[in-house]
């Protein structure tokens, strides 16, 4: 049992990393259509914005916080102007080539800029342990599921109760009537890849002192978190969560109750299946892309 | 961004310095020797390191009057991290700079897929990965310059003797390195009559292990062996303290590595034995602390073991050089001869089948600390 | 037919003066071109065709190499007896999975071969007995054409060419073909396509399992070229490559399929003068080519000419009702 709590506690911890790095790629694609292959480049660039202000500039932990935070906003409109604009008309594969491409050139730069050995990342609960009888719990785990939830409850209220969510959202359901409405279009959509990136930027500050900063990084939690999108179902920020936690307690559930060896078979797995028999997901948006 | 181009710029900048301001003390036409290593992606974390030791070598061997008066020039290329960049790298080598010899990289597949390149080109190389099946394909023309994964992993099980251990767990990377190491151990374990009560696999990728660490504990493990990449094996030293198991570890020698170590916290080396190529500190004195030494001024980062290989087998490949010429049939024969060429870190004897180091060193940090203590030496095979 | 005829004749002519007189490097990795190249024309039937979006490629290709690898090391048949079943059983096996799996369309299917491909390396890293585990099969025999071993860079190409020649000839009569319009009717518009009597499921498994067949092809070719196989060699970022050398050269085109595998082939070799930073330019060359030349180089080609509607795109209205 304390074992078994333990399992949990952990997979939650990993789903919430997951499901933080779903959420980004979510709001992404929900109002731009764009599926961003550099989803998980974008969580690297995170934990390094933080290598860059606590480690290497020194600064205290929440100034060095708010300063990753704000590079993560230039680096969000940055890509918006690079890469989205210049692809925002062109079909599916040519966008989830070009977001490939730049993943390349965005991961070795890090590596030309940091080196390739991996950095310790300072959080502010360093050494803090909680004991439950045998089940012992890092206070810093505890936080990323407690943050995982209040930026969910942030998010949220953005959407929902904000001028500026509203228009994102009418944005993402319909840009032409947005326009008519007279929303600012790119003014909007520019803002979806800022609030994106600086969402990435949490996950990689809260992920790098529980995995250490590493430029190579990226792409494997990408893949975990295209898994957790398709089965919480495309487009939805609740089936973002939901699938990001599913995907972290498969794996940490099913390396201890099935094999450690074919784990992540069962993540992409369930993925495939979900594809096949419920492709809108746990939650997801309307299917028009099935026959 | 600004920080990063600045960063090209300053290392393009430097590249470029480095290039036309290379003290030549050794006259003539150069001695090109190739070097197929990776340099980007994951993988660089170690070849970055053997990049450093050959630009280091390179120079010594110069100033010390390169080989009977003509300078060495290592020319090196990335192999990335796919097996065909592997092949791409050596072969471009192989053509573009007419090498007596060449270095590969230390990741068996690479290695592997460039056996039969190598077999063709007719060029010694030397070699770091561990997995037996390259001295295999190596029909001759390949030098290993660290222990093979079966040594180290003969080495991690016999020192599981000497800690008494009855009822040891396996956890493993699940690479080539990872799975032949693990393999091996439980062979040799079970050879000396202790079956493992475990063995856990995890993904190159993952990061959390607790559910294999949580099941080597339920089975009982009283021992864990593990066989580690540098950042995952220092994640997992932390999250075994992490999740309270007081298991003695014995950990290969990735764990050890300084941009492991760096890592880590000085409770995390409780109760760790670490199995390593050879101990390098420059406590040991004498040719090793002025390696140490001169490889932290120049790179300002701690040398380790594997670059340490590299070095050493820089100096064997310029003694052979200077021995017997450029003839690469000569150069291959000379290094298979070699019994007892004592390197800085290892003394290197090839056999049959190309492998030149049969021993290993087992560290554990001083307690408190994180500096690391020779417990002692294995001789092995 | 004749154009095609003189195309075929023109890629080997070239070919072979190539071959001739540039250096073993430069034919290792026309090699690597020639090998991607038939994957590539394979993966432009179900993209470039029916618009089927793979990310999966690379496992069709893995599982004709990983076959042709055991029958020859663990049981020892001869490559050429191999790759029979190597590329029939890849081909039934793509056919199988492309049933349930084609009723997805744009990113969700792209998401389900990625998955596919994932899985595909885990299974072929963990099933250590059968594959060799993470450290692969090494040592498998290369290709002999009576007696006579195809061993070194130059004849491995001649033969590579050959092949690519054929199955690019093949290729073009099925695109021509009755079967070729209905595959492009279907990329088109689907619902049109299914009310002219296409039957579009069929359609579809037939032009994925069509790529897999070439993929297989070229996965035999890379195992007995390199002589050893690993599943890094087949990852997804593989089957990523394949799909960029399309959209390169040119999708829906066989001509773009062939040029866009030797230009990525070589780009990021002749990058390597640059240092460290190549791949970082690679990258950056990447998403330029994509911004700039949308249609590929087969659409600078098409914009030098002034040649409004490419071929394939007049076949296809004509297909439609």
């Amino acid at each position: 049992m304390a074992d078994l709590i333990q399992l949990l506690t952990n997979g939650l911890a990993l789903g919430s990393i997951y499901a933080l790095t779903a959420i980004g790629f979510v709001i992404v694609y929900s109002a731009t259509g764009v599926v961003n292959f550099a989803a998980g480049q974008f969580v690297m660039v995170g934990t390094f914005a933080g290598v860059a202000t606590l480690v290497n500039a020194g600064w205290p932990m929440p100034v060095g916080y708010i300063g990753a935070l704000v590079v993560m906003a230039l680096f969000g409109a940055l890509f918006y102007l690079i890469v989205y604009l210049p692809l925002r008309a062109s079909p599916i594969v040519t966008v989830i080539i070009g977001t490939v491409a730049i993943g390349i050139t965005i991961q070795n730069m890090a590596l030309l800029t940091f080196g390739s050995w991996p950095f310790p990342v300072p959080s502010p609960f360093d050494g803090m342990m909680i004991d439950l009888g045998g089940t012992v719990i890092s206070a810093h785990a505890i936080a990323v599921v407690i943050a995982t939830g209040v930026l969910i409850l942030l998010l949220w209220l953005l959407m929902h109760r904000t001028a500026i969510g509203i228009a994102m959202r009418a944005v993402a359901q319909d840009v032409k009537v947005a326009r008519l409405m007279g929303l600012r279009v790119q003014w909007l959509l520019a803002f979806t890849w800022i609030l994106a990136a600086v969402m990435a930027g949490i996950a990689g500050l809260m992920l790098g002192p529980m995995w250490f900063a590493d430029v190579n990084m990226g792409d494997p939690i990408a893949l975990k978190a295209f898994a957790a999108t398709v089965i919480g179902g495309f487009g939805s920020l609740p089936g973002a969560i939901a699938g990001g936690f599913f995907v972290g307690l498969a794996e940490v559930l099913g390396a201890s109750y099935v094999s450690s060896a074919y784990k992540d078979l069962i993540a992409f797995g369930v993925m495939i299946l979900f594809l096949l028999f419920r492709p809108q997901g746990i939650f997801g948006e309307k299917i028009q892309d099935r026959g | 961004m600004i920080t990063t181009r600045r960063g090209i710029l300053s290392l393009a900048a430097g590249v470029a310095a480095g290039a036309w301001a290379r003290p030549s003390f050794a006259a003539g036409e150069p001695i090109a020797i190739g070097a197929a290593i990776p340099t980007t992606g994951p993988l660089s974390l170690s070849g970055k390191q053997y990049f450093n030791t050959l630009t280091m070598a390179e120079e010594d061997i110069n100033k010390s009057g390169g080989i009977n008066g003509r300078p060495i020039k290592f020319v090196i290329e990335d192999t990335g991290t796919s097996n065909s960049t592997a092949v791409s790298a050596f072969v471009k080598l192989v053509q573009d700079t007419k090498p007596p010899f060449v270095f590969l990289s230390s990741y068996s597949t690479q290695n592997l897929a460039t056996a039969p390149e190598v077999v063709k080109a007719g060029i010694p190389v030397m070699y770091a990965g561990g997995a037996v099946a390259v001295s295999a394909s190596s029909n001759g023309w390949m030098f290993r310059i660290r222990p093979t994964d079966s040594l180290a992993a003969h080495g991690m099980a016999q020192f599981a003797k000497i800690l008494k251990a009855t009822k040891p767990g396996i956890m493993y990377i699940q690479n080539d390195f990872g799975q032949g190491g693990a393999q091996a151990a439980a062979k040799q374990l079970e050879a000396a009559g202790v079956t493992p009560v475990g063995s856990e696999a995890y993904g190159q990728n993952d990061k959390d292990y607790s559910a294999q660490l949580l099941r080597l504990r339920e089975k009982g493990a009283d021992v864990i062996l593990t066989f580690v990449y540098p950042a995952d094996g220092a994640l997992l030293l932390r999250q075994i303290k992490a999740l309270g198991l007081k298991t003695p570890v014995i950990a290969s020698s990735a764990s050890f590595l300084p941009a492991s170590v760096q890592l880590l916290s000085p409770a995390d080396l409780v109760n760790v034995w670490g199995v390593i190529d050879t101990f390098v500190d420059a406590s040991v004195g004498g040719r090793m602390a002025d390696f140490v030494t001169r490889y932290k001024a120049k790179f300002g980062q701690d040398g380790d073991a594997y670059g340490l290989a590299y070095y050493d087998g820089a100096l064997i490949l310029a003694e052979g050089l200077r021995k017997v010429g450029t003839d690469p049939k000569a150069l291959r024969d000379w290094i298979a001869s070699q019994k007892a060429w004592d390197g800085i870190g290892q003394t290197f004897s090839f056999d049959q089948e190309g492998n030149g180091v049969h021993g290993v060193a087992v560290v554990k940090a001083k307690p408190g600390t994180k500096t690391l203590e020779l417990v002692e030496r294995l001789k092995l095979g | 037919m004749a154009l095609r005829l003189l195309g075929l004749v023109g890629l080997l002519v070239v070919g072979f003066a190539l071959s001739l007189s540039v250096s073993e490097y430069a034919l290792r990795l026309l090699n690597l071109a020639a090998i991607a190249g038939i994957s590539v024309i394979g993966l432009n039937f179900a993209f470039g065709y029916v618009g089927l979006i793979s990310l999966g490629h690379a496992a069709f290709m893995g599982l004709g190499a990983y076959i042709l690898a055991i029958l020859t090391t663990q049981a020892g048949w001869s490559p050429w007896l191999a790759s029979v079943p190597a590329i029939l059983g890849t081909g039934l096996c793509a056919a199988a999975i492309g049933f349930p799996l084609l009723r997805l369309k744009g990113h969700y299917l792209a998401l389900a071969t990625l998955g596919l491909n994932v899985s595909f390396v885990i299974v072929a890293a963990n099933w250590i007995e059968l594959t060799g585990g993470t450290n692969g099969i090494a040592k498998i025999p290369g290709l002999s054409i009576a007696g006579y071993a195809l061993s070194g860079e130059q004849p491995f190409l001649w033969f590579a060419l050959v092949i690519l020649a054929c199955l690019g000839f093949v290729a073009s009569l099925i695109q021509s073909s009755r079967h070729g319009r209905a595959m492009m009717a279907v990329r088109d518009d689907e619902t049109a396509a299914a009310m002219t009597g296409i039957n579009v499921t069929a359609i579809k498994v037939a032009a994925f399992a069509l790529s897999a067949l070439y993929a297989a092809v070229a996965g035999c070719l890379f195992a007995t070229h390199v002589n050893f196989v690993s599943p890094d060699d087949f990852g997804f970022a593989q089957s990523i490559t394949f799909l960029s050398m399309l959209i390169v050269g040119g999708e829906g085109t066989i001509v773009g399929a062939i040029l866009g595998a030797t230009l990525l082939t070589f780009l990021p070799e002749w990058l390597r003068v640059l240092g460290d930073s190549y791949l970082a330019f690679f990258g950056l060359m990447m998403l330029g080519i994509l911004i700039f030349l949308p249609t590929g180089i087969i659409g600078l080609f098409d914009r030098w000419r002034r040649r409004a509607p490419a071929p394939e795109t007049a076949a296809a209205e004509v297909a439609q009702p």
